[in-house]
């Protein structure tokens, strides 16, 4: 009975303190895949806090084989959370190949969370990361840092303080309890960095931490899993319109028991929520919703330009606004570039907010050479979803009728021209008039 | 005194029936022409061939569908893309203005024919008139027998028939006839010094100009035959007259098109006529003068005067060619002169097949007994020595040299050769057939003066193909008789001789008559087999001797016009770019037009190089699909891997660092495609797309080519950024579609060695720091 | 062609000669000429003066628009050579080269000439 209400209590606390309805942009089911040794029981807040989103929470444990991922080639489930990091098999419609191309659907992405113990990732989850471009140290050596432990006791635990930033919207302020694992990343741009380790940990078996900083100082620093540049928490967006996935290296995070330490509440549970959130594609989503262009001095686009013609270029932009489930126009970005090219961008020119709310336009003049042109917006940054735009055109030379007539410098050609006609025409009146002197001369003769 | 008895006609019926039977003639000679030009209209079907027609069919349809203006200012986006092609100001648009023209008149009589049957049938049309037009040249060198002669010679031979059977819609279908009647009518104008020929001659050239590149030979053939009658001492008023009406009104007249704008102003190929136009000026203007002033120092001072000014000139067009003013000979009229240029600077020109030298064997093909016939004709030239003798002459030297140095210009020899090889038989035959007796110079003074001119009218033979003139009889007879009662003087024997004999006559007639006839085999021989395929459709024997035929190349584009998107772009070795337009209606990269060296270059560097470096290269230019040809299964020769080489070449042209044409023979310098292929032939994009899941073909025994005739290796190649579209039924063709990046961001081989089970090696952070000094 | 009825004197050095063989040309030229042909050559020192005129312009100020002075300059040129030609036609010192073409015919065929030139001129002058 505690525990149901405690989870009955924790429901109208998320209800007062998470923002009253929130949806996503891609869709409401969600798979959470789990094995049998954890308790779903002991994520309750978690659960609560989604379900308080709208979301429709499906259990699945990785020996099932019921409920599908997708039927006859279509996901059936917009979210997945991997929150199974112990499995090591998988089932087929969950086999790494298979979570790639759900993420990388166009049509119908699937955005996974994927949740690590804090030990050992299983050899799976192993091997996809690798794809990913994400990379854990040896198996059994959790993040350990002296310096933002709990306690020097406990050294694995740690009181984090995750940066503000506009993906993490809900969550304001406040250090999170961390236990849990680091990670190498790549530098495949696609990766978005949210929660870095503190510069003053490292990756150890917390039974022998010193082995590995001396092994490390043989081998010349090489395999020390430490510093700053390692990361907790990665995000990563599949490129060109397919889902998100996310990378978590601690399963306490989401737990019920990480929401407060020492009597203290932690911001836990709002961190969760904000990450999921990213993940979920309800924050920083935004889309392209109309492409426009046409010569200035027109008003229906067309399909063939003229050299040197005056072009507008305008967009529409809009962001998913999780709150009220609609894509509301925006003008926020301020950097986003237009480039008319072929093969190379003979134009690149910065596309401005216009008058109008989520317009955004660029002015420019068609450049002197003809060809089969595009016009391409490709707006690429971290944490957002990529915007991505192509129109082809064509750019044709001057028609024959087109060209610069009665020139001022060709006058004398002109009056060459004229006057030898119209000397012409009087030398054949003068000669035909004077027809008669060859008979008189005959005459006479 | 006659040989043999003949009847009697009036000198009017025998006009009459003389002008009937030419006309007969003519017409059947046209229908000759033109019924065995349609072969490949009847074996196959009315289809357009070969590669170059299809282009010039889709500007056409543009042309009908459109009107004259919209094709003028047709901008083509789907030609080397992403280049585009200006249409409009970079083709000779004769040959689709006459099509369209032809196609209006049609469609305003209310005869509904399609523009695809028009394009088809124009050149067999054409054909017809061209032969009537060689007919009308020669009359002008001996007289109307010869006519005929040359005109069935340029009928049917094959010489002529390989660049306008029907379907082949290139220029060349019409630009010989316009080749002739130029001709014809810069002959007349000369003859009469008249100014309206002359201009006639500048307005057919014009249409020459608009109709086909190869007008520079008419340009640079006046001027040579006018300079030649100037060394001859053969200056007059009427050839003044005719060449500077030509030169004038022909040259502003070949301005107007877009093509050619400023060149016959600006560039070599131009300069002999200009040249000559000077001279011609120069030596008018002296002459006149000379006409009002007697003094021979004056005189010798003009003399002097024109040759330096004649020596000035010519050394102010070298000196501006020297300095670029004027531009040099392009690479592909230079390469007439020397040969080799072309393999070393520009290996596009070098590539064409069209472009080789021709063999010996060619000739005789091409025209089975008028090449011998040819010099004897040219010989007989040089004994009457007109203006137009001199014409020909100079026609046939320089067309035997072209023809040696390029097959393609076989077709500028055919003319002359049929015309010099009329003039030859006709001479022959006019020997051998004239019934007419010379007098006998024997002791009694009265000849019978009045007997061959009574005679005239009774010697005329009356023949099927043959005619003789009554007048060229009559002024032969009063040559004759004048020649007889002048050595009635001298009491020498008569220079001419007559035939009497009747055995004699036989044997020759009987001989040239199966001669004729051989001939005429012999080119509808040559037409039915070598010249009248389409090469869209292949056609082979079966082992049971029924015909099997090929159609793989339709089949693969019309997969392409069914399957893929509207907008999807296509790669292709450059041979198959016109007929990728014309039947899959594809956007292509590079096509026949070969105009920009770099973006050819680029498509052999994608062809030749590894995919990881093609990868790149596809993505920029946004190709989806990518078409080869392979002829390793049934045995067609002329696939890409035996382009390859030259794929390599133009790509090593443009960038040597990368590429470079030792690296795909093996060390021993041999091209192969066994397991003794180079590595950079093995990895080439050409080699794994052309023998790709071939090996799964011979189920477990190695793969075989049959055109290399080399065992390929056990494993077949793999491919990662491309994956196999299309294959077609004889694996002529095989399409392959460009894969998009991988969604997360990896190279496509570790995304399809993911797809494959197979797992990363796991990567350790490296130091930013010193080594720690333990 | 009938030869001049003067013969100049061979003087005794060149440039005395040419002055004197200049001035039988003029005097031989004004005796020796149809008035007709001297007609046509008022139209043909005309011609060339303003065929001059456009190339000095050309070639001193500026040659753009290359074509309008192709043009004008081929218009000079072409009816210049075709007015040369005419007069060869007509004048009798010359007639007897053309066996066929009679001074009507010469008038007509020079008239059509200079149609069509005149017509390519104005389709590229501007």
């Amino acid at each position: 009975m505690q525990p149901r209400l405690l989870s009955w209590l924790g429901i109208a606390l998320t209800l007062l303190v998470a923002p009253a309805w929130a949806k996503s942009s891609t869709g409401d089911k969600v798979l959470i895949v789990t094995d049998a040794k954890l308790e779903m029981s002991d994520y309750s807040q978690f659960w609560d806090g989604l379900r308080s989103r709208g979301y429709e929470l499906t259990f699945r444990k990785t020996s099932e084989d019921e409920p599908a991922t997708s039927a006859f080639d279509v996901p059936s489930f917009s979210h997945i959370i991997l929150l199974a990091p112990s499995a090591k098999t998988y089932p087929q419609d969950l086999s790494p190949q298979s979570l790639v191309h759900l993420l990388s659907d166009r049509t119908q992405p699937t955005n996974i969370l994927f949740v690590l113990q804090p030990s050992t990732p299983s050899v799976p989850l192993r091997d996809l990361a690798r794809e990913f471009g994400i990379s854990f140290p040896p198996p059994a050596t959790p993040l350990i840092d002296y310096f933002s432990a709990v306690s020097p006791a406990n050294a694995t635990s740690l009181l984090l303080s995750p940066p503000l930033s506009q993906h993490t919207a809900g969550f304001e302020s406040g250090k999170i309890l961390y236990h849990g694992i680091s990670h190498l990343r790549s530098s495949n741009p696609l990766l978005v960095n949210f929660l870095n380790a503190p510069p003053t940990s490292y990756a150890a078996d917390p039974l022998e931490p010193a082995d590995a900083v001396v092994e490390a100082a043989a081998s010349g620093g090489e395999g020390l899993w430490a510093g700053g540049r390692m990361g907790l928490v990665t995000g990563f967006e599949v490129l060109l319109g397919g889902g998100r996935a996310m990378w978590v290296g601690s399963l306490d995070l989401f737990a019920d028991a990480a929401t407060s330490i020492d009597g203290e509440a932690t911001a836990n549970n709002a961190y969760a929520l904000a990450l999921a959130a990213w993940t979920f594609q309800e924050t920083s989503v935004l889309r392209i919703d109309a492409v426009e262009h046409r010569r200035i001095s027109e008003s229906a686009p067309r399909e063939q330009y003229r050299i040197k013609d005056e072009i507008i270029y305008r967009i529409h932009v809009s962001k998913f606004d999780p709150t009220t489930g609609e894509w509301v126009p925006t003008s926020e970005i301020e950097d986003m570039q237009l480039e008319f090219t072929m093969l190379d961008p003979h134009i690149r020119t910065a596309l401005k907010p216009a008058s109008e709310e989520g317009w955004y336009e660029a002015q420019f003049m068609a450049p002197d050479r003809h060809g089969v042109f595009k016009f391409i917006v490709d707006w690429r940054r971290k944490g957002y979803t990529a915007l991505h735009s192509s129109t082809t055109v064509s750019v044709v030379p001057f028609r024959h009728n087109e060209y610069p007539r009665f020139l001022s410098s060709a006058w004398p050609y002109y009056l060459g021209a004229l006057s030898t006609s119209a000397a012409f025409v009087l030398f054949c009146a003068l000669w035909l008039l004077g027809g008669d002197e060859e008979a008189k001369k005959k005459k006479t003769q | 005194m006659t040989v043999l008895k003949l009847p009697t006609f009036s000198p009017s019926t025998l006009t009459n029936a003389a002008s009937l039977l030419r006309i007969l003639a003519l017409a059947a000679i046209a229908g000759a022409a033109i019924s065995s030009r349609l072969f490949a209209v009847v074996n196959f079907e009315s289809i357009i061939h070969e590669f170059d027609p299809w282009f010039n069919y889709r500007a056409t349809r543009v042309l009908a569908s459109q009107g004259f203006t919209e094709f003028w200012n047709w901008f083509d986006p789907t030609a080397w893309y992403p280049l585009g092609r200006v249409v409009g100001g970079t083709i000779y648009p004769g040959l689709m203005a006459t099509s369209g023209v032809i196609y209006n008149i049609l469609h305003a009589l209310h005869l509904p024919v399609d523009i695809r049957n028009v394009c088809v049938l124009l050149a067999p049309g054409f054909s017809g008139l061209t032969a009537w037009a060689t007919y009308m040249l020669t009359k002008e060198l001996k007289d109307e027998s010869a006519g005929l002669l040359a005109a069935i010679f340029i009928g049917i031979a094959p010489g002529y028939i390989s660049r306008s059977v029907a379907g082949s819609y290139d220029n060349e279908a019409i630009a010989i006839f316009l080749l002739m009647i130029t001709f014809y009518i810069w002959i007349r104008a000369l003859k009469d010094g008249s100014v309206l020929y002359g201009t006639l001659a500048a307005v057919f050239y014009y249409y020459m100009v608009a109709a086909w590149g190869g007008y520079a030979f008419i340009t640079n053939m006046i001027p040579l035959h006018a300079f030649v009658l100037l060394l001859m001492g053969r200056f007059s008023h009427r050839l003044y007259s005719a060449y500077s009406a030509w030169y004038a009104v022909g040259t502003l007249a070949s301005m107007q098109v877009p093509f050619v704008g400023f060149q016959p102003v600006q560039t070599s190929e131009h300069m002999a006529a200009l040249g000559v136009f000077g001279l011609l000026q120069l030596i008018a203007f002296v002459e006149i003068v000379r006409s009002y002033v007697a003094s021979k120092q004056f005189q010798v001072m003009l003399r002097w005067f024109l040759v330096a000014s004649g020596i000035a000139g010519g050394l102010a067009i070298v000196g501006l060619t020297i300095t670029k003013t004027i531009a040099p000979w392009t690479g592909r009229f230079y390469s007439l002169w020397d040969t080799g240029y072309a393999k070393k600077y520009i290996p596009i020109i070098a590539s064409v097949s069209e472009h080789q030298p021709t063999a010996w064997p060619a000739f005789f093909m091409d025209l089975h007994m008028l090449i011998f016939l040819f010099p004897a004709g040219v010989i007989l030239c040089f004994k009457e020595l007109r203006e137009e003798h001199v014409f020909v002459i100079i026609y046939a030297v320089m067309a035997s040299y072209f023809a040696g140095v390029m097959v393609r210009l076989m077709l500028t020899l055919t003319p002359v050769v049929c015309m010099a090889a009329a003039i030859a038989l006709s001479s022959l035959l006019d020997t051998y057939l004239s019934v007419e007796e010379p007098a006998r110079p024997d002791s009694n003074g009265v000849d019978e003066t009045s007997a061959p001119g009574a005679d005239v009218p009774a010697e005329v033979t009356v023949s099927k193909k043959k005619k003789k003139d009554v007048a060229a009889a009559a002024a032969a007879a009063a040559a004759h008789s004048a020649a007889t009662t002048a050595t009635k003087a001298k009491t020498k024997p008569s220079a001419t001789y007559g035939i009497f004999g009747l055995d004699t006559r036989l044997v020759v007639i009987v001989n040239a008559i199966f001669m004729l006839v051989m001939f005429v085999l012999h080119c509808t021989w040559v037409t039915s087999s070598a010249y009248s395929s389409p090469s869209v459709v292949l056609a082979s024997r079966r082992p049971d001797g029924s015909q099997n035929i090929i159609d793989d190349f339709r089949e693969a584009y019309y997969w392409l016009r069914q399957n893929t998107p509207q907008d999807a772009v296509v790669m292709s070795w450059w041979d198959y770019g016109y007929q990728i337009a014309g039947m899959a209606d594809r956007p292509t990269l590079v096509d026949n037009n070969t105009w920009n060296n770099t973006h050819i270059a680029t498509v052999g560097k994608a062809m030749s190089s590894s995919e990881e470096v093609s990868y790149p290269i596809l993505r920029k230019h946004d190709v989806d699909y990518i078409l080869i040809i392979f002829g390793g299964l049934i045995g067609y020769s002329g696939d890409d891997i035996n382009k390859f080489l030259w794929m390599v070449r133009i790509a090593q042209g443009v960038w040597p660092d990368e590429i470079k044409e030792p690296n795909y023979f093996t060390p021993r310098g041999e091209y192969k495609v066994d397991d003794q292929a180079s590595e950079a032939m093995k990895n080439s994009l050409m080699y794994k797309m052309s023998y790709y899941r071939f090996n799964e073909l011979f189920s477990g025994s190695p793969a075989f080519d049959r055109v290399r005739n080399q065992q390929l290796p056990r494993e077949g190649p793999k491919l990662d950024y491309i994956e196999e579209a299309f294959t077609s039924e004889n694996w002529i063709v095989r399409i392959y579609e460009v894969k998009k990046e991988d969604p997360l961001g990896r190279d496509l081989k570790t995304a399809n060695a993911f797809d494959g089970g197979k797992k990363r090696k796991p990567s350790k952070p490296t130091s930013r720091r010193r080594a720690l000094t333990a | 062609m009938a030869p001049p009825k003067k013969v100049s004197t061979t003087a005794s050095s060149s440039t005395s000669a040419i002055t004197s063989a200049l001035q039988d040309l003029v005097q031989s030229y004004k005796e020796n000429t149809p008035k007709r042909v001297k007609i046509i050559d008022a139209f043909l020192l005309f011609i060339v003066l303003s065929g001059v005129a456009q190339f000095v312009y050309c070639a001193l100020i500026t040659n753009y628009p290359f074509n309008a002075f192709l043009a004008g300059f081929g218009s000079s040129i072409g009816q210049f050579v075709l007015t040369a030609a005419f007069r060869a036609q007509v004048n009798p010192a010359t007639r007897s080269q053309f066996t066929i073409i009679s001074p009507e015919r010469a008038f007509a065929d020079f008239c059509f000439g200079s149609i069509v030139l005149h017509f390519f001129v104005y389709n590229f002058l501007g």
